[in-house]
């Protein structure tokens, strides 16, 4: 209290600081840490795994987990516990992977559409809106079909093509926001280029506010992976990811072979649980004044 | 003619506000900027000073007129395509809200040598850096500032930190949109005695936008009165002042308050209303060197 | 502001609609021709493969398959505005029968799980702003984050595992048993599906309901409301969720696209024989026509939802319609 009454009038040269905004969220130390241990499990799998997740024991086909299987075997005898750590470097490139195109595609295209006259910009928001309107999943399908066979590349191709426009949007509406305001004038004045303003001043503004975004298009990218190839329009089964080794289970849902279905689908829950603790983190849900309820 | 650093003609630009609406900020305004001079633009908010300010920096295209600078017409986009690094680097702006014309996520430094970074310029003193350290020093503020950011300072240091980014590129013309008139007005006198002192200095032509008198009488060697988009009046500053010819330069001149209570009290105000003052016309030169907007042609 | 003539004004909105959805079509119809697959093989099966060349010219001018694209779009959209869609190459019959057979077990489903979800989120949301940061806030926050990360299918997989298969409480696929089909046999039918359906998407929604609320009560006629002394009760049911509505309405409005998405992977997992099933088999056996028409359909109601979306933002908040005022000199 005596601090505030000396300061009147006075412009301290540097923030309180005491006054750092405090996180409502806790820094989600558990969820970051299994994360990083499936991710390191994942791309140092070599070392530890037992079998060759590829190598089909028919003998051993559909087999409980035992002191042999740890996690059991699947319908085609593939040793579970092998095949997660090995699988999940397909599903977690692809997470990377096609969050980086989207990330790509969204900044480039709200950027652009956000400085656009207004006319180019309202037809561009028309034909995402139009784009939107197809349901993803079957947008995903025509593209796959016309892409030919699915592989990790074209799959992270697709699944990214077909997530950038609520990141767009975002990023549109930011640069819109800041394309007014008189440092970007200023910049354009001195001879900024589009590049230059988007890295010098509307990057580092929209970034937070994109950053979660970033994180939950991993988390979709990943869900989505899993879901087509659990669909049979995603990876084929010979190319092992979290979700190929999920399209089994229709076969072992009439066997009442769970460890198939609820091992791998675990593993995939965990680590999409563990991102979004970390994305609500970086939101940064910092909610200071109190209810006046 | 080798004088004239900027030469604007016939300068109009129209502002779309609707589907049949259309806002004329700016109508048929020639003025001549010399080298080296002050050139002050007077008038009441919305006469379309910015709005000149901006054409001329080409940040809006003018919808009809021309604009010559060193020669070279800016509003042909050929010209200045080919023109552009001079264009760019030789014109420099420093905005009216200081607060917003910075960008607040960047550190003084970084603000001061954006231009240089942008044309990849190599500083005339070494780093970036110390380049920028050199010319806050040249605007009256310590190198110790560098690393702070526009939220930490005051509105007389940001304005004094638009300054420096703006002469580190040792501009020909810069044009200041209202710069003072966020301030103080003991910070308004110390931005404004820097700016002549810099003038005198460095040589740029200044184009100065203000709509306080008394600081365009003090500062500028020349002024242009601005009434509703049309340059009403233009002439030596102390010409302007002592012989005002235009109706309307009249009356706004003789509301500038005058720092004597008995006089004050005894001055008659010219009746002020804007339907009697004449927008029609062109500029005849009624004195050497001063020019009227008269009705009939010359 | 100048009011605009309603007549004008709902006519854009139609006009609006009725442009987009001819685009998408045009984009569906191009996009699929340029998928690869023979639609031959999909239409005669095995056949296909041992006919002559002249046969195979001979069915394909008869399925319209030799002209350029441009023509058979235009053939297909006449045919279109009659009614006519086409035919289904996989199922032989007519497009409108093979979709119309489908679309009310869809609806059904889909429109159960929205208003379950609507009505869901919104209990959900108030209860957890009513008694913020305490337990049950807390409780209801963190289930809704570990539930909304599983994926749909698999949280499909788990509950028939568990209550088909284990438990043998519930069928495990399908609309209605063969031969029965009663209320009651669909109404089963439909309960793990729905589940799913709802529990997808419900916490989302709750959770923006949520964090509306508490940045509305944390706004000043609040605290006028409690001086003049409202109970807590009908500050936040009276005054707090009646200013949340409008965008939650036109939120709902906007999700449709993804409640209908997760309800075509519901269907699939439980071989629902809805609208979703409808489209995985028409892509995978490249049934162009069908799928075509799918998009179309879906594509139309999405469009539709987002103008009635913009419709509601813009009666509730005139500023939203207008564009920014340009700015002056």
């Amino acid at each position: 209290m005596d601090k505030r009454f000396i300061q009147v009038g006075a412009r301290s040269p540097l923030p309180d600081p005491a006054k750092k905004p405090r996180r409502s969220v806790g820094k989600p130390a558990a969820a970051l840490a299994v994360l990083a241990v499936i991710a390191a499990g994942c791309l140092f799998c070599e070392a530890f795994i037992p079998k060759d997740p590829a190598y089909m024991d028919l003998y051993h086909a559909s087999q409980p987990p035992s002191r042999a299987f740890w996690f059991g075997t699947d319908t085609m005898g593939r040793d579970i516990f092998s095949m997660i750590w090995h699988g999940g470097r397909v599903s977690l490139a692809i997470g990377l992977l096609s969050t980086a195109v989207s990330t790509g595609i969204a900044v480039l295209s709200g950027a652009a559409s956000g400085l656009a006259p207004k006319w180019l910009d309202g037809l561009f928001m028309r034909a995402v809106e139009i784009f939107l309107s197809i349901p993803s999943l079957l947008l995903v399908v025509f593209l796959q079909a016309m892409l030919g066979k699915a592989g990790v590349l074209s799959l992270s191709l697709v699944i990214g093509a077909t997530s950038w426009t609520s990141m767009s949007k975002v990023v549109r509406a930011e640069v819109r926001r800041l394309r007014g305001s008189e440092y970007v004038l200023a910049s354009r004045c001195m001879g900024g280029g589009f590049f230059h303003i988007l890295r010098r001043h509307l990057a580092p503004n929209f970034f937070p506010s994109i950053m979660f975004m970033v994180v939950m298009n991993v988390r979709s990218a990943i869900a989505a992976e899993s879901t087509l190839s659990f669909m049979g329009i995603g990876l084929p089964l010979e190319t092992i990811s979290w979700g190929s080794m999920l399209a089994l289970s229709e076969k072992a849902l009439l066997s009442g072979a769970w460890w198939i279905i609820l091992i791998p689908g675990a593993f995939l829950a965990v680590s999409l649980l563990c991102m979004t603790s970390a994305g609500n983190w970086l939101r940064e849900g910092g909610r200071q004044d109190s209810s006046h309820l | 003619m080798n004088d004239i650093l900027l030469d604007v003609q016939d300068l109009t630009h129209c502002f779309r506000l609707g589907r049949r609406t259309v806002l004329r900020a700016v109508d048929k305004v020639s003025f001549q900027l010399h080298r080296g001079e002050i050139f002050g633009l007077v008038g009441e908010s919305g006469s379309g000073k910015s709005t000149i300010a901006k054409c001329v920096m080409s940040l809006l295209r003018p919808t009809a007129g021309k604009i010559r600078y060193l020669g070279v017409n800016i509003c042909d986009p050929g010209q200045f395509r080919a023109h552009k690094k001079l264009l760019q680097t030789s014109r420099q702006m420093i905005f009216q809200d200081s607060a917003s014309s910075l960008n607040p996520r960047m550190t003084v430094a970084d603000i001061i040598s954006e231009p240089m970074a942008i044309h990849r310029i190599r500083p005339p003193r070494g780093t970036h850096r110390d380049e920028a350290a050199f010319q806050l020093r040249c605007v009256g503020m310590d190198a110790a500032y560098l690393d702070k950011r526009p939220g930490e300072l005051s509105g007389g240091q940001r304005q004094r930190v638009a300054i420096a980014r703006a002469l580190c590129m040792g501009p020909d013309l810069l044009a200041a949109d209202e710069p003072v008139a966020s301030l103080d007005v003991s910070i308004q006198a110390q931005i404004i005695n820097l700016f002549k002192h810099l003038q005198a200095e460095h040589g740029f032509t200044f184009l100065f936008i203000a709509h306080d008198l008394a600081v365009v009488r003090y500062l500028c060697d020349r002024a242009g009165v601005m009434f509703q988009g049309r340059l009403v009046e233009t002439a030596p500053t102390a010409e302007l002042f002592r012989n005002p010819l235009h109706p309307y330069t009249k009356a706004l001149l003789s509301a500038i308050p005058i720092p004597d209570p008995r006089r004050e009290r005894a001055r008659v105000l010219e009746p002020f209303d804007p339907d009697r003052f004449d927008r029609e016309g062109v500029l005849a030169e009624a004195a050497p060197g001063h020019w009227v907007l008269k009705k009939e042609a010359p | 502001m100048r009011r605009k003539n309603p007549f004008i004004y709902y006519g854009g909105k139609a006009l609006a609609f009725v442009i987009s959805v001819f685009l998408l079509s045009a984009a569906a119809f191009y996009v699929s021709r340029l998928a690869p697959g023979d639609p031959l093989v999909s239409y005669y099966g095995e056949r296909a493969e041992k006919m002559t060349a002249a046969e195979r010219a001979q069915a394909e001018a008869r399925l319209g398959l030799d002209q350029p694209t441009g023509v058979q779009y235009i053939r297909w959209l006449e045919n279109a505005l009659r009614g006519d869609f086409g035919i289904s190459y996989k199922y032989k019959t007519d497009v409108v029968k093979v979709i119309s057979a489908r679309l009310p077990n869809t609806l059904l489903l889909g429109g159960i799980g929205f208003v379950l979800i609507f009505t869901g989120a919104l209990a959900l949301g108030a209860l957890c702003a009513w008694c913020e940061g305490r337990l049950a806030d807390r409780l209801i926050c963190r289930v809704g984050t570990v539930i909304s990360c599983i994926p749909e299918f698999w949280l499909s997989l788990v509950l028939i595992l568990v209550f088909a298969v284990q438990l043998r409480w519930l069928p495990s696929s399908g609309a209605y048993t063969t031969g029965g089909g009663g209320f009651g046999d669909r109404a089963v039918h439909l309960i793990l599906p729905l589940a799913v359906t709802a529990a997808g998407h419900l916490w989302y929604y709750a959770y923006m309901i949520r964090n509306k609320l508490l940045e509305e009560v944390r706004s000043d006629y609040v605290l006028l409301a409690k001086a003049k002394g409202l109970k807590r009760r009908t500050v936040l049911f009276r005054h707090c969720l009646r200013n949340v509505m409008p965008s939650y309405l036109s939120l709902m409005a906007v999700s449709v696209p993804h409640v209908l998405g997760g309800t075509y992977i519901v269907e699939t997992v439980f071989s629902y024989p809805g609208i979703g099933t409808l489209s995985f088999e028409s892509a995978r056996y490249q049934d162009y026509n069908l799928l075509m028409v799918l998009c179309i359909l879906s594509g139309a109601v999405v469009i539709l939802c987002n103008i009635l979306a913009q419709v509601i933002s813009e009666r509730i908040d005139p500023r939203a319609g207008e564009g920014e005022v340009p700015e002056h000199g």
